[in-house]
């Protein structure tokens, strides 16, 4: 990590820059275009260090400021392992949960699918899966309509749902060998495909414990397993990681990696920022029922074009701090939250040299002030007009 | 096939490695066949007509049997399954939908001619006899669970039309009228007009009836088919229409 960190005697405060915090650990380095079916330069990807959150709310962008996505195409066979076009879903009562999006996953991506709670990816999700028809539009999987042909998709697919199917009263391994039984794999090669996935996932000293007994992200693990008995071409994962404390989120993450290293597409959604960022080749951010934003998480970054420098005020007056910083060159605008001020400029770190003389200046203390790159949060923040990963305190801010 | 074999095993599986889910299933038959015997056996002595020389615990058996095998154990089953998401997976796996509830009916079928076999030795240790012999005490057995077998449909259509585990838990109380509106006391004879009317539109009296023919009567083919064809019936009827519920959830 490149992150310098300096602290300075009062009256001024701490200095915070990250410059590059973090490169994505994942071997994939191109990607296949699914525009041309060529492999491209991929940019590297930077880890998430925005600004502390509680900056909001701002006033939401159109989403055609974010780049469109790949090129669609209206019919014929299908390069792509996952299509949907004008894909939507009323639910009784009248509830628009998908409203029309329209998606390109490219074989061997890990493509995200980012949203809160309620956004409308679970919904997809289960379209994609067979699980849910859609109310109109159309989903493919490889050349594979998933309403015309669900059969065949489910021999394709592997599916991790956000509620961790498991049958508490099995073994883990009775569960993966029922498993492969659904999916025509029996009797010895049953058992030696139950045997392999329990090494893969780590689970072979529990395979003969019923499945109540095991934690969380031992369920999710045997959940991940019990997924890939017929080697599926495309994966999806509804929210792997959540609830799962930080060890078990980053065993998830590898194992997501090396599953996709094999070959399988995975469409995995989340509502964190740090795992679209951290895994991810693609990602659209959905947002109550319609795509928002997509492209490559370092695109979509770039695409905010300017840095973050935050300042948490730790008791200083807001209205004076901003005042004394005043107009700086390159500053596109200033979001506040309770405590903090988040200014977005062309040069985050070399505006902050000024603005620490500026607050000396004013003999302003403030707590600490840190430099970073756009993240995916930020994203989320132009596209929607609000936080993804906020939390109460996020929502007393005003855009200033 | 398989799927069901499959699914069959594991539900099995579950019976045996829940055994609180049918143990307390026990109580209310056993409950019922002790203290109707205590307080009516004196009522109806051994000399009564319509129980052919018997004591009145071969006539109370059927209607005990009924409690053991009615429940709504695959639809709770079933309910938790769709609760905690295993049903979804079961759904995405590239099985016919309707494997999942022969699955279950299989497990019925297992649990229902263990619970059926251990209400008639507690009968026969009250001093019942079949007259129909071993037999027609296994012919017994199997029509008693095979009846659990068709009833088991009630519990499951709940469950997948309401995914709800207190509608799915309140079916069993369908039960209550079906049985209680039979000659479960008396023969329909002995009957008032009305209950006796109410109780002859009742296919579940034909059940009991067929199946207190073996103990008390021998082999009465006539009772005995009619019993069969309602079974038949019922076991057709629910299975379709849990079948049709499965193949349109969520569709």
């Amino acid at each position: 990590m490149d992150a310098v960190r300096r602290r300075r005697a009062s009256p001024s405060p701490p200095i915070s820059i990250i410059l590059d915090s973090g490169r994505r650990h994942t071997a994939l380095s191109t990607i296949r275009s699914p525009r041309s079916g060529s492999y491209q330069g991929r940019p590297t990807l930077r880890r998430h260090a925005g600004p502390p959150l509680g900056c909001e709310p701002v006033t939401p962008i159109a989403p055609t400021h974010f780049p469109a996505a790949p090129a669609r195409e209206s019919d014929g066979e299908n390069p792509n392992a996952i299509r949907a076009r004008e894909l939507q879903r009323t639910f009784r009562g009248g509830v628009d949960a998908v409203r029309g999006i329209d998606l390109d996953v490219a074989r061997g991506e890990i493509f995200g699918f980012l949203g809160p709670n309620g956004a409308g990816k679970t919904t997809t999700v289960r379209m994609l899966c067979t699980l849910l028809p859609p109310t109109a539009g159309s989903a493919h999987v490889g050349e594979l309509d998933v309403v015309e042909n669900p059969a065949a998709v489910r021999r394709r697919i592997g599916v991790a749902l956000q509620e961790i199917g498991l049958d508490p009263l099995q073994t883990g391994r009775e569960l993966l060998e029922l498993q492969c039984g659904l999916y025509g794999i029996v009797g010895a090669q049953a058992r030696a495909r139950a045997q392999e996935l329990l090494e893969l996932v780590g689970l072979l000293d529990a395979a003969e414990r019923r499945t109540k007994t095991y934690s969380g992200g031992m369920k999710r693990r045997l959940d991940l397993a019990s997924a890939l008995v017929h080697s599926p071409d495309v994966l999806f994962l509804d929210e792997p990681t959540t609830g799962l404390d930080p060890a078990s989120r980053l065993t998830i993450w590898e194992e997501v990696r090396r599953i996709n290293a094999q070959g399988t597409t995975v469409f995995l959604t989340t509502q964190y920022m740090e795992e679209a960022d951290q895994l991810c080749d693609r990602v659209a951010i959905i947002d109550r029922g319609v795509i928002v934003a997509e492209g490559t998480p370092e695109e979509l970054k770039s695409q905010l074009g300017h840095d973050v420098v935050s300042v948490e005020l730790d008791g200083a007056d807001l209205a004076a701090t901003q005042a004394a910083i005043g107009e700086l060159e390159g500053l596109e605008r200033v979001v506040t939250g309770r405590d903090s001020l988040a200014l977005y400029l062309e040069d985050g770190p070399g505006s902050i040299a000024e603005i620490v003389r500026r607050l000396d200046g004013a003999r302003i203390r403030v707590g600490a002030i840190s430099v970073a790159r756009p993240s995916l949060d930020d994203v989320f923040l132009r596209a929607t007009g609000r936080r993804l990963e906020g939390d109460e305190e996020n929502h007393g801010g005003r855009d200033a | 096939m398989t799927e069901v074999l499959l699914l069959g095993r594991r539900a099995v599986r579950e019976v045996i490695r829940l055994p609180a889910a049918t143990v307390p299933t026990l109580f209310i038959p056993l409950f019922f066949l002790a203290v109707n015997i205590g307080q009516i056996s004196k009522t109806f002595p051994s000399s009564t007509p319509f129980l052919h020389g018997q004591g009145y615990v071969g006539f109370q058996l059927p209607v005990s049997l009924m409690f053991a095998v009615c429940t709504a154990t695959s639809g709770l089953a079933l309910v938790t399954e769709i609760d905690m998401g295993y049903f979804d997976k079961l759904l995405v796996a590239p099985i016919r939908r309707a494997s999942i509830i022969f699955g279950r009916l299989a497990a019925d079928m297992v649990r229902g001619l263990a619970v059926a076999t251990l209400v008639l030795l507690v009968a026969l240790a009250f001093g019942m006899q079949v007259r129909s012999g071993i037999p027609g005490a296994l012919v017994l057995i199997v029509l008693a669970a095979l009846w659990g077998v068709a009833y088991a449909g009630i519990g499951m259509l709940v469950a997948l039309h309401t995914r709800n585990v207190q509608a799915t838990n309140a079916s069993f109380l369908v039960f209550f009228p079906l049985l209680f509106l039979t000659p479960n006391f008396v023969p329909f004879e002995l009957l008032t007009p009305l209950m006796e009317v109410l109780a002859r539109a009742n296919p579940v009296s034909y059940v009991i009836e067929g199946l207190r023919s073996l103990v008390l009567e021998g082999w009465v083919l006539d009772k005995l088919a009619i019993c069969c064809g309602v079974i038949l019936v019922t076991g057709l009827v629910l299975t379709w229409l849990s079948v049709r519920a499965i193949d349109a959830y969520d569709r």
